[in-house]
């Protein structure tokens, strides 16, 4: 029975498909190119995450002690430091360490090789998310021994600064594309109601018809939520077929053009291409749920 | 005897205000065979159309094999529909081949294939459109659509009947042969409930005969004729 079941609305989906070929390609058309428009903002956000994700990483706080602080507590900090919630990582720099590092990258500036060196041992601190980046700060400028920490919680306050950036710019980033996804989806679920409602209207004696025989609402509806769902599919493999190349031509292209540019590895694709696919057979059947609800209420005009 | 069909009190009021039955009382039996007559417009097709709720009554009660058809659920509704073979005047037929349409019918009713494979040819035969399987009913004479509709309610096989002027597209010979028909699945048990102003029909069965004028049961008779007094309009 099941097997009958199924094969029923096989053959019925196959039928509509057939007969129906404008409107199918019409549907079809309409989800890809509303799925290339939403995947293309996808995509977009998608990278700019990972860009300011990336910046959010960098954000690290240093938090210099005392000269005279003693090394053997200085070295505890960081055990203490961890523990703290809204910490990603911490490490000791002892101030030899930290010399190195100062030499290496002001290798330019002359005469730095015969200073003393002026460092004291310090603690750089990595921030799970940099909107904490000023609660940290304040925390560390009051742990035992410090004396600086470097970006303070003082201009880490102060608009300009460059973890302010950051935690705006996530937020504009996360915003937009809530707000863009949203009207994106709103929109296409419309047009793509609108377009299966064309479909069913060619099909309303019928579907009537069927129901008058002792065909159940189910029996009626699923052939054409099986069809809303394979045009949905459908245009979704299209927009990913031009999407995923476009995208990997882009990752090459940035790749050897700006070596700070990085957009999504080619492996972020695949679980990209499974989500529009989805979306859109979720987007052709919610179409279709709130479309075939109307006609199977009603008489057809010309019964009424 | 059980009652197949009850009306009691009903009346049936179109949006436009016009009144198609007033208060209507009406029983028919399981296996009974019977004729709805009166001229058009008087409210035979809307009787009908009460029994498997394709309109419902301002007033009153409609029972169908014991179903309370007006608070029926609209799974119930399909049910119902199961129960009850149409035989409609304009037909209503899918835009498929013949075949299909009575197999739709078949599948509709939860058939198993084997049997839809058995139950479809078989009808069409009855109809002598088995020839015909492949075509569509846009390709088919008014008659053979006609036949068509017949061979979709003969393969379901349902307990209740309801034909709504079948002959009314057919030869005499064609029309003879769809009421051997009707007969046929009224023998088996089926009740048939057949509305027509055809009076050479009526007259030639010499079965029940319920008159309906003005939306009224002006008569019903257990094997009578077309009511002289209806025959002319």
């Amino acid at each position: 029975m099941i097997w009958h079941t199924v094969d029923f609305v096989c053959r019925e989906t196959a039928l509509h498909l057939k007969r129906d070929r404008l409107i199918a390609i019409a549907t079809i058309s309409t989800v890809a190119v509303l799925l290339l428009v939403l995947g293309a903002v996808v995509l977009f956000l998608l990278n700019l995450r990972l860009w300011t994700d990336r910046l959010a990483h960098e954000v690290q706080i240093f938090a210099y002690f005392e000269s005279d602080f003693p090394r053997e507590q200085a070295v505890k900090a960081p055990e203490e430091i961890s523990a703290w919630p809204e910490v990603l990582s911490t490490e000791f720099v002892p101030k030899e360490e930290g010399w190195e590092w100062l030499k290496d990258r002001l290798a330019s500036s002359s005469g730095l090789g015969d200073m003393e060196n002026p460092l004291p041992d310090a603690v750089r601190v990595r921030a799970k998310d940099p909107r904490h980046v000023q609660a940290l700060a304040a925390r560390l400028e009051h742990l035992q021994g410090v004396k600086d920490v470097v970006p303070s919680a003082e201009s880490t306050r102060r608009e300009g600064s460059f973890t302010g950036r950051v935690v705006q710019a996530k937020r504009i980033v996360f915003w937009a594309g809530v707000v863009i996804s949203v009207l994106v989806v709103v929109a296409g679920a419309f047009i793509i109601h609108n377009t299966i409602r064309l479909a069913l209207h060619s099909r309303w004696r019928e579907i009537y018809i069927m129901q008058l025989v002792g065909a159940s609402r189910t029996t009626v509806a699923s052939p054409f939520l099986l069809e809303g769902m394979l045009h949905g599919l459908l245009g979704a493999a299209i927009a990913s077929c031009v999407l995923v190349p476009v995208h990997m031509y882009l990752r090459d292209l940035s790749a050897r053009a700006t070596p700070f540019l990085f957009l999504a590895p080619d492996r972020a694709l695949l679980p990209f291409t499974l989500y529009l696919l989805l979306a859109g057979a979720l987007l052709g059947v919610t179409g279709s749920v709130v479309s075939i609800r109307r006609y199977l209420r009603r008489k057809p005009e010309w019964e009424a | 005897m059980a009652a197949c069909v009850e009306l009691k009190n009903v009346t049936v009021v179109y949006p436009n205000g016009v009144t198609a039955l007033s208060d209507v009382d009406l029983t028919v039996n399981d296996g009974e065979f019977a004729f709805l007559v009166g001229p058009t417009g008087h409210g035979k097709s809307t009787l009908l159309k009460l029994l498997y709720r394709e309109e419902t009554p301002a007033r009153g009660q409609v029972l169908v094999s014991g179903w309370d058809v007006v608070r029926l659920s609209p799974s119930r509704v399909a049910r119902l529909r199961r129960r009850v073979g149409v035989i409609f005047q304009d037909f209503r037929l899918l835009p498929r081949t013949a075949w299909e349409n009575v197999a739709f019918a078949l599948y509709a009713t939860g058939a198993p294939y084997r049997e839809i494979l058995r139950r479809v040819p078989q009808a069409l035969s009855e109809v002598g459109l088995l020839d015909k399987a492949d075509d569509h009913p846009s390709s088919l004479s008014a008659g053979e659509q006609q036949g068509l509709v017949v061979a979709r309610v003969l393969a379901v096989r349902p307990p209740l009947i309801l034909a709504d002027e079948p002959t009314g597209n057919l030869d005499p010979r064609s029309s003879r042969h769809i009421m051997q028909l009707l007969e046929g699945a009224s023998r088996q048990g089926a009740t048939v409930l057949v509305a027509t102003h055809d009076p050479a029909i009526v007259n030639a069965m010499g079965r029940r005969v319920i008159a309906l004028h003005r939306g009224r049961i002006v008569d019903d008779k257990p094997e009578g004729g077309y009511p002289d007094d209806l025959a002319h309009g």
